[in-house]
């Protein structure tokens, strides 16, 4: 332990404290440790073993090929095209989420008839299974007896083919995704908005601001804390967001709509390649642990706690 | 807790552990050979007890209710043997949580595995030879039809039985054709379905001549057919892949075309659905699926052999059952019994009228029931007919893992996308061989 100890010589009593207290330490997180190292730390470093062999679950040996399922990957222009996919899928979700959901929470902040009822159905959707939200929208985005379709053909237009269309198919999944996580966002936005002090929107008044300078220079910094924790989580569960694409969309057509996660499911339970699935398992983590830690190191930096 | 164990240096300390597990793994795992697995262990059974068996099979709906009325009356027929049907979701699930089973160690005894999954677990040793138990029970493989019984077949020896083995079939709208002027037939030839699907299409976009599955494998193996009756095909037998062979690229040429450029074919996400709903007028679909769609159809449902191009061409499809050769002796036995039970000539027929599925056994079409069936539904008939004229799958689409996801995927770039045939098989092409790469190792190692 080359930590720093504030006292040179220690009492033998100060001793037989630290003792049990390292006792109880053990007892505390033991039974946690254990069960995270069963279940998230060795099935992580076994991946991380996976990812150097070549294995089909079946085959009786597993070949140890070094970084060849590396190599495979990363010369494989389908898999940038599936990290470009799946950055072009984070960014437009998480975006949408963070700014529509403050529109929403901003709207549902007002002293609105029915504002209780109205949060519940904003909220509604989280709280609902991704499959069914996503079998309801495949029907909903039906270019011939959908909801979609209906609506446009009041305006003489006809719908795309959603689900079916490399260009529609992407647009179609961020949708719903939005659709079924914005209720997170409103919900903690709404906590946010009012945790900010009235003193502090007084004293704006006061000094002669307008509502959009208050919105700007009180509302937003005060809110600054909460975007900041929902990027985070937003990002973190776009990465693993796979429920809806495996029933809209299967990650088709021709691939449009795979992400990592997805490619990972498809390369371990559809063509099962233990070594390549493992590939894309380390990747995926290496990219969310970058993510966190830029997001700690330089996003938190600039955040007003209130 | 006093600050003397930093958070830092416990991670350090879990990933240590960790690395030392990681160490230790690489010498477990290996060097436990599959086929010590086909060594069956005896049960010793009372006398006079019932053998108790499982089965996972993979159908839902009004197929799922046929094979359970099978089951239960394999289950009343005797009492040496109870079988115990559990559904394990599709082809691909059931395959999926067969290979987990395998981990575990808790598979089942019988299984249903599709056209693409069998021959990995045949390599794997993870199904039974049958021969021996097929003597047991009587069973004569003279019987089977020899198209479908042979692809389960490798060196001689049985490892997977046909029983809800399908072809695809040209489906199409009677009234929908009626009202076209069209005489009341399938196509002959994809050339004359072409003169004729632009009186099928409604200009509103509402309806479309043909519907083509956006299931990567379901298409992958329509298109075989297609593929053949270009002339190509998607691989030699010695996994020579041919992907770029000019007919290949001609039939994908065409496909492309039914949607970018003669627009009267559409990419459907639901297929059969579609096709009730008069959303298309005709499509290419599985045997298997002609008893729903007439139960279901509001309009006259019409049938036919698929189109000609050069040749004929229409690829066998669907699943059939195998016996886990972890199972023991016993329980082998008992599922052996099972499918001769429900591939008998009697029971392929009852199997057969309910579903759709192709009657298995030859003896099948000249029973009293069949021959009347026939006559009230000319459709199944023609299904029937077509049978003769099928043959089993290119090696690349059934054999090479993933071969048909593969496939489908790059026919899908084509014709959503609009790539050039030309380079999208080129790459399909490349990827196919890399993948028939550790099969011809394996299929080595199993056969010599």
């Amino acid at each position: 332990m080359a930590t720093y100890s504030p006292h040179q010589e220690r009492h033998p009593n100060m001793l037989r404290r630290e003792h049990r207290e390292w006792l109880l330490f053990v007892l505390f997180i033991g039974p946690n440790l254990f069960l995270f190292s069963v279940f998230t730390y060795w099935p992580l470093l076994y991946n991380v073993y996976l990812s150097m062999v070549r294995w089909d679950f079946l085959r009786p040996t597993m070949p140890f090929v070094g970084l060849q399922n590396y190599i495979a990957a990363f010369s494989d222009p389908r898999f940038w095209n599936i990290i470009w996919q799946t950055a072009t899928f984070t960014i437009w979700s998480v975006g949408l989420t963070l700014v529509l959901g403050l529109l929403l929470a901003l709207l549902l902040n007002q002293r609105l008839l029915y504002r209780n009822t109205a949060r519940a159905v904003v909220f509604a959707p989280v709280v609902m299974s991704g499959a069914v939200v996503a079998v309801v929208w495949s029907y909903i985005f039906d270019p011939r007896y959908g909801l979609i379709d209906q609506l446009l053909s009041f305006v003489g237009l006809r719908s795309p083919n959603w689900l079916v269309d490399p260009f529609w198919a992407m647009p179609a999944v961020i949708i719903v995704y939005v659709w079924k996580n914005i209720g997170y966002a409103v919900v903690i936005y709404l906590a946010g908005l009012q945790n900010i002090p009235r003193e502090l929107y007084d004293a704006a008044r006061v000094d002669g601001a307008g509502a959009w300078e208050r919105f700007w220079h009180v509302t937003l910094p005060g809110l600054s804390p909460i975007a900041f924790f929902l990027s985070v989580t937003s990002i973190l569960s776009c990465f693993q967001a796979f429920d809806l694409i495996r029933v809209l969309t299967n990650g088709g057509p021709a691939d449009v709509t795979t992400t990592l996660v997805f490619h990972l499911y498809e390369l371990g339970f559809v063509s099962y390649d233990a070594g390549k699935a493992g590939v894309v398992a380390v990747v995926l983590f290496l990219i969310m642990l970058a993510l966190t830690i830029v997001q700690i190191r330089y996003v938190e930096r600039q955040v007003t706690y209130g | 807790m006093k600050q003397t164990f930093t958070r830092r240096e416990l991670l350090r300390l879990m990933m240590a552990g960790g690395g030392a597990a990681v160490l230790a793994a690489c010498g477990g795992q290996s060097g436990q050979p599959a086929t010590q697995a086909t060594q069956a262990p005896a049960v010793v059974s009372q006398p006079g007890s019932k053998v108790k068996i499982t089965y996972w099979g993979s159908f839902s709906g009004n197929l799922g209710e046929a094979e359970q009325a099978m089951v239960k009356s394999f289950n009343e027929s005797q009492n040496e043997v109870e079988v115990e049907y559990q559904f394990q979701g599709s082809y691909e699930e059931t395959a999926q949580k067969f290979t987990a089973a395998l981990q575990a160690n808790t598979t089942p005894d019988v299984i249903l595995l599709s056209d693409v999954w069998w021959f990995g677990f045949y390599l794997a040793g993870a199904i039974a030879a049958l021969d021996d138990l097929a003597k047991q029970v009587n069973l004569d493989f003279n019987d089977y039809e020899p198209v479908l019984l042979n692809e389960g077949v490798r060196k001689g020896v049985h490892y997977w039985i046909p029983f809800a083995r399908s072809t695809p079939l040209f489906y199409y709208n009677k009234n929908i054709w009626a009202e076209a002027g069209l005489p009341d037939r399938a196509p002959e030839t994809w050339a004359e379905f072409t003169e004729w699907a632009p009186k099928l299409v409604k200009s509103d976009g509402s309806r479309a001549a043909f519907g083509h599955p956006n299931g990567a494998s379901y298409i992958a193996w329509l298109f075989q057919g297609v593929v053949w009756q270009f002339g190509g095909q998607y691989s030699l037998p010695d996994f020579t892949m041919t992907m770029t062979d000019p007919n290949t690229l001609r039939a994908a040429q065409f496909y492309q075309d039914t949607v970018v450029k003669n627009k009267w074919a559409i990419l459907s996400p639901n297929l059969n659905q579609d096709f009730l709903g008069g959303a298309i007028a005709s499509m290419m679909a599985s045997t298997g699926a002609l008893a729903g769609i007439q139960a279901n159809a509001t309009f006259p449902v019409g049938v036919g052999f698929l189109p000609k191009e050069t040749n004929f061409g229409c690829p066998t499809g669907g699943a059939g059952l195998a016996v886990v050769s972890r199972a023991p002796a016993e329980k082998q036995l008992a599922a052996m019994k099972y499918i001769a039970f429900a591939t008998s000539t009697t029971n392929a027929g009852v199997w057969a009228r309910s579903t759709g599925y192709m009657p298995v056994r030859i003896s099948t079409k000249q029973t009293t029931e069949m021959v009347e069936f026939f006559n009230k539904n000319p459709n199944f008939k023609t299904a029937v007919d077509q049978l003769p004229k099928t043959r089993a799958q290119d090696a690349a689409r059934v054999f090479v893992r993933n071969g048909d996801q593969i496939i489908g995927k790059g026919l899908e770039r084509i014709i959503v996308n609009g790539e050039a045939p030309s380079s999208v098989f080129a790459a399909v092409n490349d990827e196919l061989t890399q993948g028939a790469k550790p099969i011809l190792e394996d299929l080595k190692a199993r056969e010599g």
